[in-house]
């Protein structure tokens, strides 16, 4: 088997394969709730798992930087404090994450290596199989075709699956991916025209289903020379709930707070939870002061961090995979996700 | 790998009351090897954590040229601080260090020197200023110019006294509200500027403070026709994680703990906000 050719694997013996894989390692894929809702969580058994899911609201970056984290723990009950180190994680297995979470974590890799280089993040990652799921059904929100966050991914995963109903077609995606393929029993055959056709037409299908409603270009141009009226700025601060709702969900936003949570006097952790930097509380220093005391602020830094060239030269990539998660989650309704803003910024261009 | 989040053991030896609510702290790591190899750099800064109170970053404020020990001068302000003023010599604190960029202090040798200080800017300015007096001859006219909101609330007051006290340097002293003992000039430390002469144009400005009081000095520098690169400033935001991740002291694309916290006024106009 050589990385670039596709296969082609029967679909229940794969799920079969992944069913055995579940013993050794924890395996996190879609699973539905009792009132319909698609979330990913461990799998005990294939009977949890579902192929037919729109994405979970949740970010999938959730299982790299968790909303609260260890990062040590500490203990003062002798003479010299000890800490102590979070233990290393079992081996994970993420199926059927789909391709715009996939991007997010190119995004959060980028990120988090380089000269401060964050273990935390690193350990998970290494340690886990990425098997994404190309999107076959995205959600009336989705944009991922704007941003190069799918709904087919080029690289990025270890193994891309292709559903085509009785078999997978998989694109191999490292050498990792290879040799999940190759230490089990499972017949793959090389993708022939049929299949080759099945797929561009699945995708297609796709694309045809997506609204292309941000257009990222022009709005990274006006914030990046600083384009934007201050009154429009200033609008969509006054429409903006400072919820952070929107950074939560999103796969590009890592922002965390540092906080330490003593158990008793003599021992604790310090843990990093998610943080915003829509919440006012993000920049405020001891002091009192705090340069970034209002919305208006807050709002011009989200789509800054977001879309200005300084940080698409940094990052290679504009902080947006087109999920659509803030499109669902915000609370000025329709106004400022980034959908939305860069519409508006656009519109009001000069 | 290391966890960058993990800091390392060390001791406090030594505090002393600067003022009403600031203290200096002197410490040195626990463990013998780092004691040995540790090496920091003007104007650079550690997280400094107190277990159960959380993390807080402070810039040296002693001489590079004795990494042995180190001196962090702390004002009691938030939960982190005040929990450090309860500390006694002995006590542990967790420290992450060096962070951050530093002061230029080779690429300024032969130039004069002109340092700009208000309230706690000094101790930052003091790990310039202690290696530069070791190396007086390498600079030319050395001016420090200190504001603090009363006598009082000036920190390092003996050292002061022995630096007035220096021929070699020029010590000028201000007040926002005088004593009954003050006897000096009273007014914001941007009026001392009419007290001192200067050529522009071979003189590098440092100035660390409130940031109100760098907005002033920095525009007065520019007025008497300094150029951009000539002075060097540091930025203060909130900040967490120290190493560039956390995302709190972000400005621009610029991250205050791994970018800075020294810039020059030429970087720092160019931020969209400052």
């Amino acid at each position: 088997m050589q990385a670039g050719t596709r296969l082609v694997v029967n679909k229940q013996v794969f799920l079969d394969n992944l069913s055995l894989c579940m013993q050794k390692m924890t395996v996190i894929g879609p699973q539905k709730l009792r009132g319909g809702e698609v979330t990913f969580g461990p799998l005990r058994s294939l009977r949890g798992l579902t192929l037919d899911y729109v994405n979970d609201l949740d970010p999938l970056k959730r299982f790299f930087l968790p909303q609260r984290e260890v990062l040590f723990a500490y203990d003062l009950s002798g003479k010299k404090p000890r800490l102590l180190q979070p233990e290393q994680e079992k081996p994970r297995l993420l199926f059927g994450i789909r391709s715009c979470d996939v991007q997010g974590l190119a995004h959060m890799d980028g990120f988090f290596q380089g000269a401060c280089y964050d273990e935390l993040y690193w350990a998970r990652r290494r340690n886990t199989l990425i098997i994404s799921m190309a999107c076959n059904r995205p959600n009336e929100s989705c944009f991922c075709i704007c941003c190069n966050g799918g709904p087919w991914l080029e690289s990025g995963f270890d193994l891309q699956l292709t559903d085509l109903g009785e078999e997978f077609l998989i694109d191999i995606g490292s050498r990792a991916g290879r040799v999940f393929l190759e230490e089990r029993p499972m017949p793959a055959v090389t993708a022939s025209r049929r299949h080759e056709t099945r797929r561009r037409e699945l995708m297609e299908a796709c694309d045809a289903q997506m609204v292309p409603t941000a257009y990222l270009a022009k709005a990274c141009i006006q914030i990046t020379n600083n384009r934007v009226r201050e009154e429009l700025w200033e609008e969509m601060g006054s429409e903006c709930f400072s919820c952070g709702g929107c950074t939560h969900v999103c796969p590009c936003c890592t922002c965390f707070d540092v906080v330490d949570c003593p158990e008793g006097a003599k021992s604790g952790t310090r843990v990093r939870c998610w943080d915003s930097c829509q919440y006012s509380g993000f920049t405020r220093e001891a002091s009192g002061h705090n340069p970034r005391a209002r919305a208006k602020e807050r709002v011009k830094r989200r789509f800054y961090h977001k879309l200005s060239y300084a940080y698409i030269q940094q990052d290679g990539h504009p902080g947006c995979v087109g999920c659509g998660r803030c499109i669902t989650v915000c609370e000025a309704f329709g106004l400022l996700d980034i959908s939305a803003v860069v519409k508006r910024l656009r519109r009001d261009g000069q | 790998m290391e966890n960058i989040y993990l800091p390392d053991l060390a001791v406090i030896d030594r505090i002393v009351d600067e003022t009403h609510d600031i203290k200096t702290f002197t410490l040195q790591f626990a463990s013998r090897d780092l004691r040995k190899n540790f090496r920091f750099k003007s104007g650079q800064f550690v997280e400094a954590s107190i277990f159960g109170a959380g993390e807080a970053p402070f810039g040296f404020a002693s001489n590079p040229n004795h990494p042995e020990h180190f001196d962090i001068t702390v004002r009691a302000a938030g939960v982190v601080t005040r929990a450090m003023h309860a500390l006694k010599p002995g006590d542990y604190m967790g420290i992450r260090g060096p962070l951050g960029n530093h002061f230029p202090l080779e690429e300024v040798k032969g130039q004069d020197i002109l340092i700009i200080a208000g309230g706690i800017g000094l101790p930052p300015l003091k790990s310039l200023i202690d290696p530069m007096l070791d190396c007086r001859g390498d600079f030319g006219q050395f001016i420090i110019l200190y504001g603090a909101r009363t006598p009082a609330d000036r920190v390092y007051k003996p050292l002061l006294q022995e630096w007035s006290e220096r021929g070699d340097i020029t010590l000028l002293q201000t007040v926002d509200t005088p004593d009954a003992a003050w006897s000096g000039p009273v007014g914001v430390v941007t009026t001392l500027f009419e007290k001192i002469k200067l050529a522009v144009d071979r003189t590098v400005a440092f100035t660390c403070g409130p940031p109100v009081m760098i907005r002033f000095v920095i525009q007065e520098l520019l007025a008497m026709g300094f150029a951009e690169e000539r002075i060097i400033s540091t930025l203060e935001r909130y900040m967490k994680c120290g190493v560039g991740k956390c995302g709190h002291c972000a400005i621009g694309h610029k991250y205050i703990c791994v970018d800075g916290p020294v810039f020059s006024w030429r970087q720092i106009k160019r931020l969209p906000e400052r």
